[in-house]
């Protein structure tokens, strides 16, 4: 219950500091998307089920402030989260850089995935040269504020003992 | 590192996860603007909009910082375009004051005076495009302060959008550079009658339907057709033309303008209360 009220937490400051801050911080109309790497820190953090809820539940908030098909990014941060969970389990974690390389590989290929499901169900202007810039983009940003954002997922989701990036 | 890891059924978990994301967007689909996800939006919208008022004050010296720092480059070659105009207009003396009262008659003769005796709200930009994917802005008015779905959206620039979305107190409005945008325009000198189309980000916008035999200069202004039943009235900026080619057996020119808005900076927009067609 405990570890819900803080995730709960995590979710509105990211939120917020996405509907704020990070919207404007833009490199090349490029700017972090916060909300998919709340899905990649549960994933790598809490394992593949906890890393689709987080993204889900994420990707759902995103939904709700933009034009784009509600369930969108719900459909693709929850996939992209379980992705991460699945693959995390052979990682040695002990390496700081982890998180950032990890944050940058699926926020490339989180956007990448959005972009083509969109154009499955009808958004097909996603689909341009311009998606890969975009990828790159949103990727090096992502990785970039990486250790931050899983510090707080790990309070979030970690037991206080077992914490990595909480130090 | 120890990991805290669920192991029940996360495939199953995320079955359900993917079945439920299918269900919202069937029915986002199916709701056209209408029923429980607008209604979601609205109230999502409406009571985060405190929060993200104050965010924004809190954040603002980082993001005007960050804006100085990485676009230090555009702000330099603007100064020193506005250098070389000012430059110019000294130099030309006489020959500008003569130029700008024809630019007056020609603003007459076009109707550029966009905006006339039309309503107007003015609302203040409270976020810029939340996706890459969705060329909106957010407005800090709503039905509350008379704006309604469909309303166009100006600067002093010319034409910016189309509100497309409206709860209590927030307006989304989506710009001429999306890719779902369309807008009825015509050639200010010619009078020929085309089609803006938004291309996305970072791209100028595509003009349809301009008649290959029409001329067409680099620099002519576009502007809002305004015929029957447009959802903008007429002589609204819209862009330049960058570039206009045509093949000999083709039916209609490539034509590209470049927008009259500059969408980075956008912090005030004026909402014309005309209802689209009105």
């Amino acid at each position: 219950m405990i570890s819900r009220i803080k995730l709960g937490v995590v979710y509105f400051v990211a939120l917020a500091l996405h509907q704020s801050l990070f919207v404007s911080l833009r490199i090349g109309d490029v700017h972090p998307q916060v909300m998919l790497l709340l899905a990649v820190a549960a994933g790598l953090l809490a394992g593949p089920e906890e890393g689709a809820l987080v993204g889900f539940g994420a990707g759902l908030l995103a939904d709700l402030f933009v034009q784009t098909p509600l369930g969108l990014s719900a459909l693709t941060f929850a996939l992209v989260g379980f992705v991460v969970g699945s693959i995390q389990s052979g990682i040695i974690h002990s390496a700081w850089w982890i998180g950032p390389v990890t944050a940058l590989v699926a926020s490339v290929a989180g956007i990448v995935l959005y972009g083509l499901t969109g154009a499955v169900v009808g958004q097909a202007h996603f689909v341009t040269p311009r998606l890969a810039v975009t990828a790159a983009g949103v990727g090096v940003m992502n990785a970039l504020i990486a250790l931050p954002v899983m510090r707080a997922m790990s309070w979030a989701l970690v037991p206080r003992s077992e914490r990595a990036y909480a130090r | 590192m120890a990991v805290y890891r669920r192991t029940a059924r996360p495939r199953f978990t995320l079955l359900l996860l993917v079945l439920t994301a299918i269900t919202l967007l069937t029915l986002d689909e199916r709701s056209h603007g209408m029923g429980f996800v607008d209604t979601a939006r609205d109230a999502a919208r409406d009571g985060f909009a405190p929060v993200q008022d104050a965010a924004n004050t809190a954040f603002r010296p980082v993001i005007d910082f960050f804006q100085g720092a990485f676009h230090y480059g555009d702000v330099e070659a603007e100064n020193a375009r506005l250098r070389q105009q000012l430059a110019d207009q000294e130099a030309g003396g006489m020959r500008a004051a003569d130029a700008e009262r024809e630019r007056e008659k020609l603003l007459d003769l076009s109707g550029l005076d966009f905006v006339g005796d039309v309503p107007t709200v003015a609302a203040r930009v409270v976020e810029t495009p939340a996706s890459g994917f969705d060329l909106t802005l957010e407005l800090d008015r709503g039905r509350d302060a008379g704006v309604a779905r469909g309303m166009p959206v100006v600067s002093g620039g010319g034409l910016v959008g189309q509100v497309i979305d409206v709860s209590r107190r927030r307006a989304t409005v989506r710009l001429i550079t999306d890719a779902s945008s369309n807008v009825g325009v015509r050639l200010a000198s010619t009078g020929d009658i085309g089609v803006a189309a938004g291309r996305g980000a970072g791209s100028k916008l595509r003009v349809d339907l301009i008649d290959p035999a029409t001329k067409v200069d680099k620099g002519e202004a576009v502007v809002t057709s305004g015929l029957q039943n447009s959802d903008f009235p007429p002589g609204i900026p819209v862009g330049k033309v960058v570039a206009a080619t045509s093949s000999t057996d083709a039916l209609q020119q490539d034509v590209t303008i470049e927008p009259t808005v500059d969408f980075r900076h956008l912090e005030f927009v004026k909402v014309l209360q005309r209802a689209p067609g009105g």
